[in-house]
């Protein structure tokens, strides 16, 4: 079927495809109006094969955009074969079907098929997350409460909204009508689809160049590149099986048990070069709320991309290309009807935390095995949507905040970023300010001490959002009851945090899942970021690095004397008195 | 006017002498001396004078392309920095835009976590906030609390501080009060402000940029000042004038205030030095390809003039730097890159260098790995004798032993392999310059590539041919082609100010009185440098985006005040820049003015010509011929080859590929099909496609 390639050509054309994968995410980050997909670079583009697997994707891609792509051209297929319809040259379909390979509702993927001779050989996709898709109230990210699929905003299944080069005007009105802010959500849109239709002529350019057929053996060869990597990466891990669990904490503040304190269960079995990470034992799916997981597009991505971060960590084997290869020997079970595979119409927008939750705990399991490629445990984040009313326009932003990561062997922890498979950026406080009617008064690390280790936690942040007129803001957040877990002899983290100060200075604290909640002028929002887990025994950890973390406040010299054992006189280690400290400990 | 230009590289400093009036060059080449490199420029000024028989008093200027900025950032060699900033915002610095450097990685490292510019413990707050849209105060200065924080400083030992204030780009005043106070606390010290170094908004992009500032400013400022002295006691008077990454030359005062207009210092001349060459035989649409040891550095020259990278592209080291610069575009490719099969087994060639030490096999100086050095040798295109003029001699067994070994794991033949590793790399080199051509709008086919460097030479040609080019141009130094771009340009200051403005309420009278004074504020820099007015001009642009976009695009102004029709033809200007790069344009959206800028260009006396060259014939020129392996028509072929010394090639002759021309500073290839001809200039022009 394909003609082997000889390793030069193969270079040749990965870097082409690479490329042409780059070009696509810079212009449609470049063009595209809602800082979720400019700033904080929440938007994917791939080339795919005429099946969906992955040629080449962007780097700047957000990795739980990218990953689903091969999800998305399945779930296409399937829709278009289930009504009889078939692809065409000039077609343009819209997908975001959570239960047909997208991640949740709110990632929307263009796909511009691409045909040579009037044969389907390849799409060009991109995919982004938009500010709103018509849910029940404002925004994208905290519609905590959509009780099923349909309460979400619009479900876009395989739609195609140009077809053979007419623009299907009466999918766009209705896109115009029914989603909030639609000037900016269409002409994000309209940037993806540029994007992709730049794909598709590139491909087509380097298919000119070099033949179909070998850009077709030329993709085997990289996929089968990408397999041989990881196969060797698990193949180096003694066999066995090894469990985690956790809790995430849903809907904390809900009196009904199903939706709240929720078991995510992890064994990942590894059996020469292959593995398998089973789910089972994970809580039931919630039916009613919308944390649960879509198994392809959310589960198997954060699965993936957790499994790959440890075992091909690109800071130990630089870019690896993320494609059908390299997924190839890894296996998921995830019993049909749990939160991490429900049944539809279960609602998924608020997917976000469970999947990184889940994430965390996967590394955990991997703690056990491969202890210095890991990091103690992850702190979740909030994803916060603001909106208002402003001279007669609906104004809506979203901020994902930040987590922070645990102490890592020979390492600490990173600091207040995104964690895990997000990868956003966040919004300057000087953009915000001079277009939202918002006030950031506070974006530092947070008060708390970091989580003690020899390597210590992350530590979270804290931002103050001040509302200067009216409006709403609706979270979507976890963490608030568990302490990230430690590792090896270290302290656990802290949890995350969110407090809503009232104009008369009286607070309220709030759980980490908050539906529309109307705010006044003058209210404001108190995010915490969490603290990352300690990494090993903190006696262990360099006296001049406890030093450093007093001279820099992170740490005032009682709590390292009593968590580190280390006496702070002067602004210098007193190296008798921290060592008699320390002795005890660290002979016991 | 006899001019003298000085370009600090890692290993060796290129110098270039001319006298302006007679066309008069001569050139030189010292060991850089990287303790101080001030000590290698003075020696190699004083034997470079001596060699042309002038004295170093005739010496009007002394343009000079450092490294000393940009080695300080790299190697994270700075000085002990403080900071000031707002009650609420410690760390902007350590929280960055929060995202990881990496997707895929728990090991990874952040630069400004891992290596910060200002450590915590030298941060310091105040009370004080500015608000948008015009920077009204919303909480006054705390005066007392920037004295008290400066006297912690100062007992701390910092010696230089950046004040950074939220909305300083709308209102300097809180960040000019602050820096008042900390300068009468601490005399000595380095002090700058967010607000003079990048005002513009993006607040950990600005405190990045002035946190760099301080960071390496003392010793910029020392070693400008060094180097000052020592040419003085040499007897050299003529003024000092430093490289910008502008790409303009600034003075030793504005640079000692701006350190950072020096971090592209070094790459800045090169893309001058070949827009001169090009220019020098009537070509204004280029690519500059500029090839050393271990990168590629290439610029993009357009009717003339060079692209600017726009306000967040540029960075330093995973440092976000908002300073004007040249757009180049650096990627790890040059004759020491190594040739590997990674752990997956795939062929990849770079960006692993290996350096000048051990240097590829061929040097024998202890380097095995196969580089692409190694695999020009293997194919006959360099001179294992005449290498570098004969200054060095190459290993033929040594490389091929080197290529033997990936031949092998390949299962091709040696030559196969080498010429693989050519093909490989060179087309890494095509991606690069596609990602500054073709994806940004601009059809590279029109184009001639100015290759240059120890080894732009060998590959130009073939790089072109991968991508539809017909011309390629070989400077007649290529080794110093920097050095000379240094003799080439104006002195040149930005002023930036953020405005925010859109298009459908456009507020003339402010935007005309920001141009207008930033214009001011750089003729009264101009008189303060002493150059004159009459050869001063400025040229207006603004950062533009459609309302709500987050990345600008650049859009000159008509001169003089803005009315309602020049505007129109501004937004029209923005549309079609829009359309080009990113191929759609917006037109039912509104535009925001983002940014506006003055240019400031003082004209300076420059190097217009290069003496005509005249000489032999072809056939005197020939030093020998020998088989070449080429791929010729989609296969490995081998051809008999002309190697020709450059010295003595005569001018207005063309000749036909396979060629090779030797030269003490560098090696051309000329390929099969192709043909060249040295222009009276000195430059050979390389034709491909057998086109005449």
């Amino acid at each position: 079927m394909t003609a082997s390639i000889d390793p030069i050509t193969a270079a040749v054309i990965h870097g082409a495809l690479e490329n042409i994968a780059i070009e696509m995410g810079h212009k449609l980050m470049r063009m595209s109006y809602s800082s979720i997909i400019r700033e904080s670079e929440d938007f994917g583009t791939a080339l795919t094969d005429a099946e969906g697997n992955q040629l080449c994707e962007c780097k700047m891609s957000t990795p739980l955009q990218s990953g689903p792509i091969p999800g998305y051209i399945r779930g296409i297929h399937k829709a278009l074969a289930s009504r009889g319809e078939t692809i065409r040259p000039g077609d343009v379909i819209l997908h975001n079907d959570p239960y047909g390979g997208a991640s949740h509702g709110p990632d929307i993927a263009f796909v511009v098929p691409i045909f040579i001779d009037d044969t389907l050989v390849a799409f060009s996709v991109t995919t982004a997350h938009h500010l709103d898709i018509g849910s029940a109230t404002p925004g994208s990210a905290g519609i905590v409460e959509a009780v099923d699929a349909y309460a979400e905003g619009l479900q876009l299944k395989a739609i195609k909204v140009v077809e053979e080069g007419r623009p299907n005007r009466a999918v766009w009105q209705i896109l115009r009508d029914n989603i909030r802010a639609s000037a900016l959500v269409v002409g994000d849109m309209e940037a993806q689809i540029k994007a992709a239709e730049i794909g598709a002529t590139r491909f087509l350019e380097l298919a000119g160049r070099y033949g179909i057929d070998t850009i077709r053996a030329a993709a085997t060869e990289l996929m089968d590149y990408s397999e041989r990597l990881m196969r060797n990466a698990i193949r180096a891990l003694p066999d066995g099986t090894w469990v985690a669990e956790g809790i995430y904490d849903g809907f904390s503040d809900d009196p009904d048990p199903r939706r709240r304190d929720l078991p995510i269960k992890v064994a990942v079995t590894v059996a020469g070069d292959e593995i398998t990470v089973d789910l089972t034992g994970t809580a039931p799916q919630v039916s009613d709320r919308p944390i649960n997981m879509p198994f392809e597009g959310t589960t198997d991505c954060a699965i993936w991309l957790t499994l790959r971060s440890i075992l091909l960590d690109s800071a130990v084997y630089g870019d690896v290309p993320q494609n059908a290869g390299l997924t190839r020997p890894i296996k998921i079970i995830a019993p049909l009807g749990c939160i991490a595979n429900p049944i539809f119409p279960a609602p998924t927008i608020a997917r976000f935390t469970p999947g990184n939750a889940m994430a965390d705990i996967l590394m955990r399991a991997l703690s056990q095995v491969v202890p210095e490629q890991v990091s103690a445990g992850v702190g979740n984040l909030h994803v916060v949507s603001f909106s208002g009313v402003r001279g007669g326009r609906h104004w809506v932003h979203m901020e994902i905040l930040e987590g922070s990561y645990g102490g890592r062997f020979g390492m600490n922890g990173m600091d207040a970023v995104d964690t895990l498979y997000a990868n956003t950026r966040n919004n300057p406080v000087e953009d915000v300010e001079s277009h939202l009617p918002l006030r950031i008064d506070r974006y530092e690390l947070r008060d708390d001490p970091a989580a003690a280790g020899e390597w210590r936690g992350g530590m979270g942040m804290i931002r103050e959002f001040t509302f200067l007129s009216d409006g709403a803001f609706s979270v979507e957040g976890d963490g608030h009851r568990q302490r990230p877990w430690a590792f090896g002899g270290g302290e656990p983290g802290l949890p995350a945090a969110l407090t809503l100060v009232h104009v008369d200075g009286t607070t309220e604290t709030l759980p980490s899942k908050v539906a529309y909640h109307a705010a006044r002028a003058g209210e404001r929002v108190i995010a915490h970021g969490p603290n990352g887990g300690g990494y090993g025994n903190p006696f262990a950890r360099d006296a001049q690095a406890v030093l450093g973390d007093v001279l820099d406040d992170l740490l005032d010299a009682a709590t390292a004397a009593a968590r580190y054992g280390v006496v702070i006189h002067d602004g210098a280690v007193d190296v008798a008195a921290t060592d008699a400290n320390r002795a005890p400990a660290s002979v016991g | 006017m006899k001019t003298i230009g000085v370009d600090v590289g890692g290993t060796f400093t290129d110098l270039v002498y001319c006298d302006l009036a007679t066309g008069v060059l001569d050139i030189h080449k010292v060991s850089t001396t990287p303790d101080d490199p001030s000590r290698g420029v003075l020696q190699g000024v004083l034997e470079l004078c001596r060699a042309s028989g002038v004295s170093p008093s005739e010496i009007d200027h002394v343009f000079h392309g450092t490294t000393t900025a940009t080695n300080a950032v790299l190697e994270h060699r700075g000085v002990t920095t403080g900071m000031i900033t707002n009650d609420g915002f410690r760390d902007v610095l350590h929280i960055g835009r929060h995202q990881r450097v990496q997707h895929y990685s728990i090991r990874q490292e952040l630069p400004w976590q891992d290596r910060p510019l200002v450590r915590r413990r030298h941060r310091k707050t105040v009370a004080g906030r500015l608000a948008p849209p015009s920077g009204e105060e919303i909480v006054p200065l705390d005066e007392d609390a920037v004295r008290a924080a400066a006297l912690e400083l100062k007992a701390e030992g910092v010696s230089s501080v950046a004040i950074c204030f939220l909305f300083s780009y709308l209102n300097t005043a809180h960040e000019d009060r602050a820096r008042a106070i900390v300068a009468e606390v601490m005399p000595d010290a380095f002090v700058t402000t967010s607000s003079f170094v990048a005002p513009q908004f993006r607040e950990f992009e600005r405190f990045t940029t002035a946190a760099l500032a301080a960071f390496i400013g003392p010793k910029v400022r020392e070693y400008i000042a060094r180097l000052e002295t020592a040419l003085r006691d040499a007897g050299i008077t003529g003024e000092l004038r430093i490289m910008a990454s502008n790409g303009g030359v600034a003075t030793a005062g504005m640079v000692a205030e701006k350190p950072t207009l020096t971090l592209l210092s070094g790459l800045a001349a090169g893309v001058l030095g070949g827009a001169w060459i090009g220019d020098l035989i009537g070509r204004d649409r280029l690519i500059t390809f500029d090839i050393g040891g271990t990168s590629a550095d290439i610029g993009i020259i357009v009717d003339g003039t060079f692209a600017e990278t726009d306000a967040r592209s540029s960075s330093i080291a995973g440092f976000p730097l908002l300073s004007p610069m040249i757009d180049i575009h650096t990627i790890g490719a040059g004759g020491g890159s190594i040739a590997h099969l990674d752990r997956g087994g795939a062929f990849r060639v770079g960006p692993r260098s290996a350096g000048a030490v051990p240097g590829p096999a061929a040097y024998g100086r202890g380097g095995t790995e196969p580089t692409v050095t190694d695999a020009n040798l293997v194919l006959g295109r360099l001179d294992a004798d005449d290498f570098l003029g004969g200054g060095m001699k190459l290993d033929p067994e040594a490389a091929r032993t080197a290529v033997a070994g990936i031949a092998a794991d390949l299962g091709l033949s040696l030559e196969e392999a080498a010429e693989g590793i050519l093909t490989v790399i060179n087309a890494n080199m095509a991606n690069a310059i596609r990602s500054r051509t073709i994806q940004k709008g601009i059809d590279p086919r029109g184009f001639a590539l100015v290759a240059f460097g120890g080894a732009g030479p060998l590959h130009g040609a073939e790089v072109a041919a991968m991508l539809g080019i017909a011309e390629v141009i070989v400077p007649p130094y290529p080794g110093i082609t920097s050095a000379m771009g240094l003799l080439t340009t104006d002195v040149k200051y930005d002023a930036t100010r953020t405005q925010f403005q859109i298009s459908t309420a456009v507020d003339l009278d402010r935007l005309n009185a920001d141009l207008d004074t930033m214009q001011a504020d750089l003729a009264t820099r101009f008189a303060a440098d002493h150059i004159d007015a009459a050869a001063t001009r400025f040229e207006r642009g603004g950062d533009l985006r459609y309302v709500g976009q987050g990345y600008e695009l650049r859009v000159p102004f008509p001169q003089g005040p803005l009315d309602a029709a020049s505007l129109a033809g501004v937004w029209e200007a923005f549309h079609a820049r829009h359309a080009t790069e990113y191929g759609h344009a917006f037109r039912d959206s509104p535009i925001e003015l983002v940014n506006v800028k003055v240019t400031g260009i003082g004209q300076i006396d420059k190097l217009t010509s290069l003496r005509p060259v005249t000489g032999g014939t072809l056939s005197g020129a020939v030093v020998r011929r020998a088989p070449c392996a080429f791929r010729a028509d989609g296969s490995l072929g081998t051809f008999d080859t002309t190697f020709y010394d450059r010295r003595r090639l005569p001018a207005g002759e063309r000749f036909s590929g396979p060629a090779i021309v030797l030269q003490s500073d560098s090696t051309t290839v000329i390929p099969p099909g192709a043909s060249a001809i040295v222009e009276a200039t000195g430059s050979i022009l390389i034709t491909l496609g057998g086109a005449e």
